[in-house]
């Protein structure tokens, strides 16, 4: 999988036609071959964008930043990236005419030991569902995974489910960057750094860090992509992905087989309300 | 520093049986913000009252905790309790220790007492973080809304209207008057239905204040009481009713023929008509199903006869819109199918007919020209089987409430067959007489005598046919044997229902609906006219079966109500909304799509300070939010707060225990 040169042609087009203000995409870092974003400006700089198993980051997340806010935007997505950015057009953070959108039907991306992804593994919808123009295939057949992870996460009795996240949250170090790197998290001002919100007060306590993890996983339930931005973002390798995945896997199961942002105006399940809507789940 | 006082009442034995009230009290003193604890037998009674107005003063306290009953019952007491004493009613919590605690835990004292001191300590976490809130004026708009024209529809309409409040009357059929325009004579007093119900038509369609849409379904309820919007659908009518006379040239003309509905099916009406001779407004309507211009585009006999040009085959439903500040819903009933009794032989055997069958024959307006007639051979009966509580009373088959009316309307009927044919016999199958009401046993007894009627107590088994009669076999409970008796016809007082759309109506509204589907009061016994929504009222057989005396009580019960809440300008709201904090709020409109009421709209705001950049947020009129805290659980950056709930009221709650 490799659209550099295509990327060059349309990021070159966009320009010449004056239909954007700024491409956003991949370059290399300069050191290796992993990829940071990219956000192009002129002409001159297209050569940079490249993109290829080693585009991993979802950039639907760089929408939300002053250099694109309220500008005309190219942007490349992949299926999970597409997702994301479907909800934030249905909850109104980003208006679909000032986006030029490059959907990829992505084969998958790989990690830095050149391992294709978990997530992309389990992927449901590999070919973005918003573009302008599609580059690939979108003829992918998937199946809904439960993955090991989860299965074990599923075994485990409640009291031993707690415990494993009481270890796992005493590695967290309240530094937020997975909330900044999740496209999703766009708060104005986000719950937990509010004054009043004192349950997720108090540096870096393990209290404080389940207190703030588990609002976080619920206010993307139903939501969360699987991008795995916050994972690759964590420094302390926090295995962020079992929250989402659990919580994708129960509203998946209990509601209608409902996968988030594949639909434009779909704003997830815990967003509207029927009758029929099971309860039983609930701890 | 905050000094809450704690009022713990005994509720007689209520609480005090089960809560150990004086360990309350020693608990909630031991909270250091306590500065005044006391129990008292009944803390809603005028002394109980006093305590806590007089402990305002003397213990300087800036907020106040009452441990008893639901705050449904007495928050309302309570509140003014503290105004009387100069303190702002809303400083006030009340920790609901009865239907929480006492009541639910009957079996352990000791859990339900400690589970009481957890309200209290509750309560009193919350009451420190109280805000002093104000009330809230808003105007009304004073116009009322009624749905559905029968009977209780035009009295509600008639009294609102006679207050020189304007009213909206909507009704589904062409005409108004309901199933009273259906009636023969009626009980108690055997007075002709059509000339007492007639002249209040006739007000209605002259009444300066009342807009009558005839024809007509309500879509759409938005707002909340004082400001409503209503949207109505006015079914297309193909006839323009401005220019339109009512001569009558269209139907008579009218090659199509239908069955009847006002007639019960006895005979038919034409694709174009008006339902019957005295029907307000007394303008045709075309029956878009059956006209076969409309359906088939051949005929178009109606127009051509038309001197005043009045038919139009184009004409579109419209949409309306009206603003009205209250709404009294009086849409009346169905009458149930008795399908089901087959063993009666429903269906099959044509001399087995409806109550409201036999009412139209009787009428004097009817088909047979108020003779009862067979069905089969078009002869006259003469001896007649009356059946009551055909699908009352009955849960296996029908619905197991009585429906009030029909031992009335069935004597009713024995008079009106007995007046008819001279010569007949009536036969009852009854369960028991219920005659309760002013003059009503004095008219069964009556009519027991001069009717010279067989009453026979206990259920029918089974009718078959004999030639060309009907044989009824049931049990005589009072003499333990089983009876037969052979009958020209046979009648079924078959029961009341709730209207079909009712439940969709109910959603529609925002009320609510029991399981027969009847629409449901707000209380019982203490409010049978309101319902849970404020200013929506019930009027009729809506709410539940009754007869005419009992439904026009009830229609104008509601216009009282109508009228005192629109006695004054504006109207006063609880100050307990949602506001939003637009720094805080990032424009995901979750809450504008949530709010059952209409209430949030969306607002631009700059992006910063001084940024000429704007960007949008969210927006609640006042007016119109309810407090029902749902924007606040939706919005995930807690930008939305409900004054009286606050998220350090709430917090303060959670650590409090
Ligand atoms: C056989 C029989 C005999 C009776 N005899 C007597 C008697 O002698 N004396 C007595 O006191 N009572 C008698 N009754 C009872 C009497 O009919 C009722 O008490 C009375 O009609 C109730 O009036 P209402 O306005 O509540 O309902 P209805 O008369 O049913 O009127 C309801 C009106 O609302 C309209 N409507 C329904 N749904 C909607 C909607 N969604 N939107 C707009 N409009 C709608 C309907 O078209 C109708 O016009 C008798 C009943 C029966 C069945
Ligand atoms: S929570 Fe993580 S995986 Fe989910 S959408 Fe946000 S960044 Fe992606
Ligand atoms: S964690 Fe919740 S409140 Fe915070 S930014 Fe994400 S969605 Fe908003
Ligand atoms: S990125 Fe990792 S360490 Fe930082 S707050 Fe999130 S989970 Fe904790
Ligand atoms: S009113 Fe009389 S006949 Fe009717 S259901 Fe009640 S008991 Fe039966
Ligand atoms: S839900 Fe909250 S953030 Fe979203 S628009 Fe409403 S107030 Fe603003
Ligand atoms: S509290 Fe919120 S959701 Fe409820 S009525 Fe008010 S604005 Fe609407």
């Amino acid at each position: 999988m490799d659209y550099t040169k295509q990327i060059q042609e349309i990021a070159t087009r966009l320009f010449a036609e004056d239909k954007i203000d700024v491409f956003v995409g991949y370059r290399l870092t300069g050191f290796d071959d992993n990829q940071v974003p990219a956000l192009i400006r002129e002409s001159k700089d297209v050569p940079l964008l490249v993109f290829n198993q080693k585009s991993v980051f979802n950039l639907s997340n760089y929408l939300k930043n002053d250099h694109t806010r309220n500008k005309r935007v190219g942007l490349v997505v992949k299926g999970c990236d597409s997702r994301s950015l479907n909800l934030l057009l249905t909850e109104s953070q980003v208006k679909r005419e000032k986006l030029y959108v490059v959907g990829i039907a992505c084969e998958g991306v790989v990690d830095d030991a050149g391992q294709k992804m978990q997530n992309c593994l389990e992927c449901m919808v590999p070919a973005a569902v918003v573009y302008d123009e599609l580059l690939g295939e979108a003829n992918m057949e998937r199946r809904f995974i439960i993955n090991a992870d989860i299965q074990d996460m599923a075994a485990k009795e409640l009291v031993q489910r707690r415990e494993y996240f009481e270890e796992v949250f005493e590695n967290c170090i309240r530094c937020n960057a997975c909330r900044h790197s999740c496209p999703l998290c766009y708060c104005a001002k986000c719950c937990i750094d509010q004054e009043t919100a004192t349950l997720y007060n108090g540096a870096n306590t393990t209290s404080s860090a389940f207190h703030a993890l588990m609002t976080w996983s619920l206010h993307l339930a139903g939501r969360c992509v699987d991008c795995r931005n916050c994972e690759k973002a964590c420094p302390s390798h926090l295995p962020l992905h079992l929250f989402h995945k659990w919580n994708e896997r129960v509203i998946y199961e209990n509601f209608q087989e409902h996968l988030a942002g594949v639909h434009e105006g779909d704003r997830g399940a815990f967003y509207k309300y029927s009758m029929q809507d099971p309860d039983d789940f609930i701890m | 520093m905050a000094r809450v006082g704690v009022f713990v009442c005994f509720c007689g034995a209520n609480i005090a049986d089960y809560v150990d009230v004086p360990q309350v009290v020693e608990e909630a003193k031991r909270i250091r913000e306590v500065k005044f604890a006391i129990d008292y037998k009944y803390m809603c009674s005028d002394p109980g009252q006093q305590q806590i107005r007089d402990a305002i003063a003397q213990h300087r306290l800036t907020s106040i905790v009452v441990a008893a009953c639901s705050p449904r019952m007495h928050e309302k007491t309570f509140r003014k309790a503290l105004s009387d004493a100069g303190m702002n009613p809303y400083l006030l919590e009340v920790a609901n220790i009865r239907e929480h605690s006492s009541w639910v835990h009957q079996k352990d004292k000791k859990a339900a007492t400690e589970k009481a001191s957890d309200l209290v300590r509750m309560a009193v976490a919350k009451s420190i973080a109280n805000e002093q809130l104000h009330e809230i004026s808003v105007p009304v708009t004073k116009r009322a809304l009624v749905i559905g024209g029968g009977i209780a529809g035009i009295q509600a309409a008639l009294d609102i209207a006679d207050a020189r409040i304007p009213v909206v009357l909507v009704e589904k059929s062409p005409s108004i008057g309901g199933k009273m325009a259906q009636l023969d004579e009626t009980f108690p007093t055997l007075d002709c239905a059509q000339c007492i119900l007639t002249p209040k038509m006739v007000d209605v369609a002259s009444h300066p204040y009342i807009e009558l849409i005839p024809y007509s379904e309500v879509l759409e309820l938005q707002g909340f009481v004082g400001n409503y919007k209503v949207k109505i659908k006015k079914k297309a009518s193909y006839v323009n009713f401005k220019t339109c006379t009512g001569c009558g040239a269209c139907w008579q003309k009218c090659p199509v023929k239908v069955d009847n509905e006002y007639n019960m099916g006895i005979d038919k009406r034409k694709a174009i008509y008006t339902p019957f001779p005295q029907a307000v407004p007394n303008k045709p309507v075309i029956d878009a199903e059956h006209c076969t211009m409309l359906t088939k585009g051949k005929c178009g006999i109606c127009a051509k006869v038309c001197e005043k040009g009045s038919i139009d085959y184009q004409m579109q439903d419209e949409i309306i819109e009206r603003e009205i500040g209250a709404v009294v819903v009086a849409t009346g009933y169905d009458m149930w199918d008795p399908k089901p009794y087959e063993e009666y032989g429903v269906g099959r055997f044509k001399d087995i007919i409806t109550s409201l069958e036999f009412e139209r024959m009787v009428s004097a307006n009817g088909p047979t020209n108020g003779l009862p007639l067979r069905p089969s051979d078009g002869k006259v009966p003469k001896n007649v089987v009356f059946i009551k509580c055909v699908g009352s009373r009955d849960e296996a088959k029908g619905i197991s409430y009585c429906s009030k009316i029909c031992c009335m309307y069935t004597t009713k009927h024995t008079i009106l067959l007995h007046h008819k044919v001279h010569d007949s016999h009536a036969y009852v199958f009854y369960m028991d007489i219920r005659a309760a009401g002013k003059g009503y046993e004095e008219f069964v007894e009556k009519a027991q005598v001069d009717t010279g009627t067989t009453y026979l107590r206990g259920r029918v088994s089974k009718i078959y046919k004999k030639g060309d009669k009907l044989m009824v076999r049931g049990e005589d409970a009072q003499i333990g044997q089983v009876v037969e008796v052979e009958a020209d016809l046979v009648v079924l007082a078959t029961a009341v229902s709730a209207p079909k759309d009712n439940p969709d109506l109910a959603r529609l509204l925002g009320i609510s609906y029991d399981k027969y589907g009847y629409l449901s009061e707000a209380h019982p016994k203490l409010r049978p006219v309101e319902t849970a929504k404020a200013g929506i009222f019930l009027a009729g057989c809506t709410q539940a079966p009754k007869d005419i005396p009992e439904t026009v009580s009830q229609a104008s019960a509601c216009a009282a109500k109508v009228c005192g809440l629109f006695a004054g300008d504006t109207m006063k709201k609880d100050p307990m909304i949602s506001t939003v904090n637009t720094e805080y709020c990032s424009g995901c409109q979750n809450c504008v799509k949530v709010c059952p009421y209409g209430a949030i709209v969306t607002d631009e705001v700059p992006f910063g300070h001084g940024s000429k950049e704007l960007r949008t947020v969210a927006k609640i009129n006042e007016g119109v939010c309810q407090g029902c805290g749902s924007c606040v659980a939706i919005c995930r950056s807690t930008a939305i707060n409900l004054a009286g709930f606050t998220d350090p009221q709430i917090i303060n709650e959670i650590v409090s225990i």
